[in-house]
């Protein structure tokens, strides 16, 4: 489904990304673990198309197609969604504008007639409950005046919305108390399928305990230096970082 | 009950809103208007300025508060393309005590256009209890369009709340990315955003023809 070769990004001149190597299967959970500035929403951002990112070498193939040769808007059509570590507050726009002319632009990338009101309600109130979503978030503007958490669950809302085939949520659980990580993960766990690829980046161990790793990667020197199951993130739990970092110093 | 009246390309108008009297005032794209308002005790004007035409355009609005405890609210938005070149002068004199006034302007300028708002709010002497806000938002579109923003208080009583502001930008690449992210293409996108800036002032038209006729206008201009 991913297979991301040798590659290498700037951001603000600064190289990043130094050769990362990594190949994502259909329907498997990789969590990219590393300190922070690491460089795991540096990854995010070349993977969805962020302008402010430079690639200077490698590739990256998304379901056969060449992801780097596309805009954002492609990319985010043929089925790549990230959960953002910011949500962007955008004043103005309602959700539900919002909401539709997301849904709308992927059907029409699709060859499909927009969605009919009565159809993006019943969607919109499927999704809501799955995520415990009262509705009066919906009709703010965009991210406005969120709580953090708040924030972090209308990511997983509009992934639920969606429906992409490789999500990666950068911190999601970050900020979120005991009940909206539970609520957030398990909502997770529903909207997916046994299609769905996703990366989770995650400086902790206890988003895993609900959404369970197929790999757990340790990002390191712009580049995946170790490679494990469910147990490294363990690991990594008890003992941090420092002995990882130590074996790969160069 | 509130009158309303609408002023198209007169050169130069006076009005006088006397006492207790609440009026609306919308001005659709006039292209040569010096306006003067007189305020009388506990009047109360609402006014939209609105500049969605390709012409370029001189709107000097003067608002003189006569007596006390009068309200006045400006409002204006201008988009402007090609090679136009729009003016917009505020006045607002406070000359006794207790009045209120409120101004918002957003302008959204494409090509080579050029705007200029001038924002004088001058509070007297005798004006105490005084309350008058001025904010003027610029958006640009293209590197070559080109916005001067010049507001001048002159505040001379000293128990008033006061404020301007003015900024000068362009659109938010950060809510631009997110929305592509959502699969939603840039020029859509753009449009989304541009809407929104503007809706700020249009959402305060209480005239819901009128409203629509403006958002129409936006749109065509998109
Ligand atoms: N816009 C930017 N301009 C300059 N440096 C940046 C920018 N964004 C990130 N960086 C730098 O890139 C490095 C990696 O950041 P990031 O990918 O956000 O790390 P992580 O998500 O792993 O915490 C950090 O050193 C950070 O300071
Ligand atoms: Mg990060």
């Amino acid at each position: 489904m991913l297979d991301i070769n040798n590659l290498h990004a700037t951001v603000g001149g600064k190289e990043i990304l130094k050769g990362l190597n990594l190949h994502i299967g259909e329907g498997e959970i990789h969590a990219l673990m590393g300190r922070n500035g690491a460089g795991k929403s540096t990854l995010s951002a070349v993977l969805t198309g962020n302008p402010a990112y430079t690639v200077t070498e490698g590739t990256v193939r998304f379901n056969g197609k060449d992801l780097l040769g596309m805009s954002p808007d492609e990319r985010a059509n043929e089925g790549l969604f990230l959960s953002f570590q910011y949500p962007v507050e955008i004043p103005g726009v309602s959700m539900v504008n919002f909401l539709k002319a997301a849904l709308n632009a992927k059907r029409k990338y699709q060859g499909l007639e927009p969605l009919s009101a009565s159809d993006f309600l019943k969607l919109k109130r499927e999704k809501e409950k799955l995520l415990e979503i009262t509705s009066g978030m919906q009709n703010r503007s965009v991210n406005e005046g969120f709580s953090g958490g708040e924030k972090k669950k209308n990511e997983v809302f509009q992934m639920a919305m969606l429906q992409p085939c490789l999500a990666i949520l950068d911190e999601t659980d970050s900020g979120l108390d005991v009940d909206a990580l539970r609520i957030v993960a398990e909502g997770f766990n529903k909207i997916r399928t046994d299609k769905m690829s996703a990366i989770i980046i995650t400086h902790y161990e206890r988003m895993l305990d609900y959404i369970h790793p197929d790999y757990v990667h340790v990002l390191y020197n712009g580049r995946i230096v170790t490679t494990g199951d469910a147990s490294l993130a363990k690991e990594i739990d008890d003992r941090g970082f420092d002995w990882i970092e130590e074996k790969y110093n160069d | 009950m509130s009158e309303e009246l609408l002023i198209n390309n007169s050169e130069k108008v006076e009005v006088e809103l006397s006492a207790g009297e609440q009026r609306q005032i919308r001005l659709l794209s006039p292209r040569n208007l010096h306006l003067t308002i007189h305020q009388k005790q506990g009047s109360d004007l609402l006014l939209h300025a609105v500049s969605l035409a390709d012409e370029d355009a001189h709107i000097s609005i003067n608002v003189f508060q006569e007596e006390p405890d009068c309200t006045t609210a400006l409002y204006g938005l201008a988009f402007t393309r090609g090679k136009q070149v729009v003016n917009i002068e505020t006045h607002v004199f406070h000359n006794v005590g207790h009045g209120k006034s409120s101004q918002l302007f957003k302008n959204v300028l494409a090509d080579d256009s050029r705007v200029s708002f001038y924002g004088e709010l001058k509070v007297l002497p005798d004006a105490q209890k005084t309350e008058a806000f001025q904010t003027n938002r610029n958006l640009l579109l293209s590197r070559s369009a080109k916005v001067e923003t010049r507001p001048q208080l002159e505040i001379y009583a000293d128990d008033v709340k006061c404020s301007h502001g003015a900024t000068t930008g362009q659109l938010d690449a950060n809510a631009l990315f997110y929305m592509q992210q959502r699969g939603i293409p840039k020029e859509q996108a753009q449009r989304l955003l541009l809407q929104a800036f503007l809706e700020e002032v249009v959402q305060t038209i209480p005239d819901e023809k009128f409203q629509a006729d403006v958002r129409r206008q936006i749109n065509e201009r998109l």
